[in-house]
């Protein structure tokens, strides 16, 4: 049989594909961003309503030696690149005059802590005003933001408490786990990814800034993510594992599993699920009184034999035994 | 390689001091300031678990008694517009890992990142067999009997290992533009374990070990153009996966060669193949060219999002020759129609969102996502193939191609009633379109939202979700199943022997789903959090006659963090999962060539697991600058039920039929990890600290399935490699030496 004809699928993809190339380089010229803090002029250091870093100094001296030792730190207050980084600490937390004239307090500028009556949406708007690209693109309208997680929920600015990417606890596993409590508690199951081991992050395979997908992965789709590391497993195979071509998580947890290869049901009952054909498959097989039978059950159960389950190459393999 | 690692550590540890003895002396070492730290140490074992034992304990790591040593340098102009920094972890070590970086401030940055994962599948299997040449096991001419193959010699470790570096170039020569540049490449070395399968369906095979010499390189390259309310970027990623290994090749238990069936061996045995041979994953390569962009539209402070790409994989390796069994092989019915695949699939993805606000509370979002799996790969037909090495069998197979299409479409409204409030309504679409290879060609999956998110204080945050959805679809074909390997039209018998027609695959089925989500977050003072949340999904899998009938979990969670004075803080938690399936199959036999489909022969399986994890930890500041300590303690234990039943006792058929159909006590599967680290450090001054740390664990795990594994089991004619994870205990002590500069 010859290659399959143009279908109306891939008809709509090139079309689609042709509408968002339009689309993208339709709407690069420079528009009013309403949200973004960038489209505001940025006033330079000394502007009316800025002290300069000096002032905040007087009075944060411990937070600034902290933040000074940031990245971050580093970069505004010894090498800023533009007018911008220039601001160092009203850069972010807004003009402090009114703060200085008001001897301190919470009431009279961005203060980031979970008693600053500014809004989530305008101090995440702080932080997208640099760090919205790459990364960061889809951070709008992602479930994080939507559920009004704010930058500072993740991430501390003001000191290094994790290696990279200033996060507010010591491992990203900690930093997630301050919400996802079920995934935290899923790396110590006995089937595992090495996360606890630190050898793998949750941003090995999740963007937490917004996504392509619904769970926030970083490639286009969950198979994607997982052939960045398996691609042993991507083929195409000359016999291919239907469910294997839609998504691993039909038969994987990858976040952690009591069960072998953090399947999500253990064998053979996961197989049995999908398969009842005639023969050895539809059996319940459990603690054999009959020996004969013990090659179903006992080690690694059904891929004992149907070892190329994932897709097999094997002109005789249609079964994945071979 | 465990000499010369601990002597690697002791040099890189003499390396560091040096240049931080260099560095202390003066400010600065070639016109750069230095600052780092280096730790060097030892690991004891106290008690020790034995090397059989020990698969578990050292499955992602390496705990030998060894020294090891952690540094980190890093070089930077006063002025920090320039840096460098290195560094290294468990140096010595199976599983350490090294790290570069260099960057001019805000420009361009470099790294170099080096990491070693050791993956332990076993420390006491065991094997009779000879492997000649990687991957090819053979054993001697008369087989000998098959309890011999409990006297096999034991196995060092099976594992493999995954050595990982990566590459990287990043430049922003202004503000707007970000240009990267990414290698990665994973070598996976190893061996991992492996059955060969001789004899017809549901017949013996022999476990051996799969050589794994594996490569991918993964390039990337990524460019990011940011303009004043919008943005655009583009990449493109070319992965290459490589085998060395293209085979195993393991000789057959119970082969005989005109002599007597090998001791163990049953009857089915008769005309064994003298070996088999199992394919292993062929060479392929993907490319991917992706680009997205974004703008701020100022209609309804809109920003809208998309993004597309399109991946094409490729995957033309040799096949292998359908049999390695030389009284079949010349068989003209055996004739490959080509020499490889060809293989070619496209992947297309296009991803739209927007987001607006109209009014201060509103916000509205609608999505939409396109994902297309293209196989173009042609369809080939076999005229014939051979059962696992065993039997030539002249029915043609045609291997078909599986394509889909996935549609997802969302629209979301959220209000915000003041700040405390805020509530979203939202509905959503799934659409599959699959070929006609699979049983539902179109399915449709209605989806509602609705969230409430509650900040009443500062101190307490609610977050509900609670989201329902139904999966309809226009029909299942049973046998779809058939279609898509037999050529010729199958007889009424053959169609009958297929799947039943009473099953539905749950991955696309029709399906009720309920999921609720809550979390409640308390921080009443800087001192103490809360966190408490709780998840339950139902699965109602509709007129799902056999095959997976319902699952349900929930999860409830709790966790404290609490620093009742400066110098003490503590954490606890604890997580209980439940996960429970419910499914339907039916025994179904074969006699002289008819299917029985006895409803009696039916069996239901009750598969629950149980999950409880606990954790708690502190830290103390003892003597404030002078003595630290930390002690974590985690939990888990998992039981897997499986309690099957039989709707009504079996009473077609004949005996053995009734055996077969008749459920068998499944004993529970659990396993338990406790873990216990505690350590102090002493500061002698400023810049030197002692270390001292006790490491305790323990594993435990029931599985009938693994626990007295032979590799001859009375009664059966297949051999194991009769390995399984071992229950062990291990305390631990560390000593390390630390220097600050």
């Amino acid at each position: 049989m010859t290659r399959a004809a143009w279908t109306p699928s891939r008809s709509i993809s090139l079309v689609l594909f042709v509408a968002s190339l339009a689309l993208l380089l339709a709407s690069c010229k420079p528009m009013q961003a309403a949200t973004s803090k960038a489209a505001v002029a940025v006033p330079a250091p000394g502007a009316e309503g800025y002290v300069g870093a000096d002032t905040c100094k007087g009075c944060h001296e411990d937070q600034f030696a902290t933040f000074a030792r940031t990245r971050m730190g580093r970069l505004f207050l010894h090498a800023p690149r533009n007018q911008q980084e220039q601001l160092a600490c009203e850069n972010c937390h807004g003009p402090g005059k009114g703060h200085v004239e008001a001897g301190g307090g919470k009431g009279n500028i961005i203060a980031f802590s979970k008693k600053d009556s500014t809004p989530v949406e305008q101090r995440n708007a702080v932080c997208l005003s640099c760090h919205e690209k790459t990364a960061r693109l889809f951070w709008q309208g992602s479930p994080h933001e939507s559920r009004d997680v704010a930058c500072t929920n993740c991430h501390k600015v003001m000191a290094d408490v994790s290696p990279k990417s200033q996060l507010a606890k010591a491992t990203e596993i900690e930093t997630c786990g301050q919400c996802h409590l079920e995934r935290r508690a899923q790396q110590m199951r006995s089937s595992h990814m090495p996360l606890r081991e630190g050898k793998m992050t949750c941003t090995s395979c999740h963007n937490p800034h917004g996504g392509v997908t619904p769970a926030n992965l970083k490639e286009s789709s969950v198979n994607e993510t997982c052939f960045t590391c398996h691609a042993e497993k991507r083929g195409p195979f000359l016999w291919e594992h239907a469910p294997v071509t839609e998504s691993c998580t039909n038969c994987h947890d990858p976040h952690g599993s009591n069960h072998e290869k953090m399947l999500k049901v253990t064998k053979p009952r996961l197989c049995q699920q999908c398969h009842v054909e005639t023969r050895h498959p539809t059996r319940p097989y459990g603690k054999e009184t009959n020996p004969g039978n013990s090659r179903f059950i006992l080690g690694r159960q059904c891929v004992s034999c149907h070892v190329n389950i994932h897709g097999s190459n094997h002109p005789s393999g249609f079964a994945f035994t071979r | 390689m465990a000499i010369a690692g601990r002597v690697g550590a002791v040099l890189t540890a003499a390396l560091v001091l040096g240049t931080a003895s260099l560095a202390s002396a003066q400010p600065s070492l070639l016109g750069l300031s230095v600052e780092g730290e280096v730790e060097l140490g030892g690991r004891v074992f106290l008690d020790e678990p034995s090397d059989q034992e020990k698969a578990k304990l050292i499955e992602y790591r390496d705990l030998d008694q060894q020294p090891f040593g952690a540094f980190r340098l890093r070089f930077f102009r006063p002025d920090e517009t320039y840096a460098v920094e290195m560094g290294g972890n468990k140096i010595g070590q199976d599983d350490q890992e090294f790290f570069l970086t260099a960057e001019g401030r805000g420009y361009w940055r470099f790294n170099f990142d080096w990491d070693q994962t050791p993956h332990v599948y076993s420390t006491n299997a065991r094997i009779l067999a000879t492997e000649t040449s990687p991957g090819v096991f053979t054993l001697p001419t008369p087989r000998p009997p098959l309890p011999a193959y409990n006297s096999g010699r034991t196995l060092d470790e099976v594992s493999t290992r995954w050595d990982t570096a990566r590459l990287g170039f990043a430049l922003t020569p202004t503000p707007t533009l970000d240009l990267t540049l990414e290698y990665t490449w994973i070598h996976k070395d190893g061996e991992r374990p492996l059955g060969v399968a001789f004899g017809s369906p549901g017949s013996d095979f022999m476990e051996v070990l799969e050589p794994i010499d594996q490569h991918i390189h993964d390039f990337r390259i990524r460019g990011s153009w940011v303009g004043d309310g919008w943005q655009v970027q583009g990449g493109y990623t070319l992965s290459v996966f490589q085998n060395d290994r293209n085979s195993v090749i393991a000789d057959d238990p119970c082969f005989r060669l005109g002599g007597p069936l090998p001791n163990g061996c049953a009857g089915s045995a008769n005309g064994a193949p003298e070996r088999g041979r199992v394919s292993l994953a062929p060479d392929n390569m993907a490319h991917t060219l992706s680009l997205a962009g974004a703008v701020n539209v100022p209609f309804w402070r809109t920003r809208i999002a998309a993004s597309t790409s399109y991946s094409l994989r490729i995957q033309n390796d040799t096949f292998l020759p359908h049999t390695i069994n030389p009284s079949l092989a010349s068989s003209p019915s055996l004739a490959l129609p080509q020499d490889d695949l060809d293989g070619m699939v496209g992947t297309f993805l296009f991803n739209l969102s927007a987001t607006s606000r109209p009014v201060q509370p509103l916000t509205l979002k609608l999505g939409y996502r396109i994902f297309n799996y293209d196989d173009m790969t042609d369809d080939l037909v076999f005229p014939g193939h051979v059962v696992n090495d065993r039997t030539l069998v002249n029915e043609p197979r045609i291997a078909g191609r599986f394509d889909y299409t996935k549609q997802n479409a969302d629209f979301d409204a959220r209000w915000r009633f003041g700040q405390p409030v805020a509530l979203t309504a939202g509905v959503g679409w799934e659409r599959w379109d699959r070929n006609e290879h699979r049983e539902v060609p179109q399915s449709d999956e209605y989806m509602g939202k609705l969230t409430l998110d509650v900040t009443p204080t500062d101190w307490m945050v609610g977050r509900l979700a609670y989201r329902p959805s139904f999966r309809r679809i226009s029909e299942y074909n049973t046998f779809a199943h058939l279609a898509h390997t037999v050529v010729e039209e199958p007889t009424p018998d053959e169609e009958a022997q297929s799947q039943s027609v009473l099953l539905r695959k749950f991955d696309e089925g029709e399906r009720d789903r309920h999921r609720i989500d809550l979390l409640l977050a308390f921080t009443p003072t800087d001192a103490i959090s809360i966190t408490s949340t709780f998840g339950y999904r139902n699965d109602d899998y509709k007129d799902s006659r056999l095959g997976l009938q319902k699952a349900e979990a929930y999860s409830a969670g709790l966790d404290l963090g609490w620093t009742p004075v400066e110098w003490l803080s503590m954490t606890a938690g604890y997580v209980y999962e439940l996960i429970d399936q419910r499914m339907r199959s039916r025994n179904r036999e074969v006699a002289g060539g008819r299917t029985l489909d006895f409803a009696d022969f039916d069996w239901i399986s009750k598969n629950v697991d149980r999950i409880h994890t606990l954790h708690a930890g502190a830290k103390a500041t003892l003597i404030p600058q002078k003595l630290d300590a930390v002690v974590d303690v985690a939990y888990s234990k998992a039981t897997g039920e499986v309690d099957d039943s039989n709707p009504v006792k079996p009473t077609s058929g004949s005996a053995a039929q009734r055996g077969n159909a008749t459920v068998r006590p499944f004993p529970d599967l659990v396993d338990s990890l406790l873990r216990i680290e505690a350590s102090l450090r002493y500061y002698l001054t400023k810049s030197w600290t002692l270390r001292l740390g006790y490491i305790f664990e323990r594993f435990d795990q029931t599985d009938f399935r693994t626990d007295t594994l032979n590799p001859f089991v009375p009664g059966s004619a297949s051999v194991w490699l009769g390995n399984d994870l071992k229950d062990y205990t291990a305390h631990i002590l560390v000593m390390s030496v630390g220097y600050r500069f």
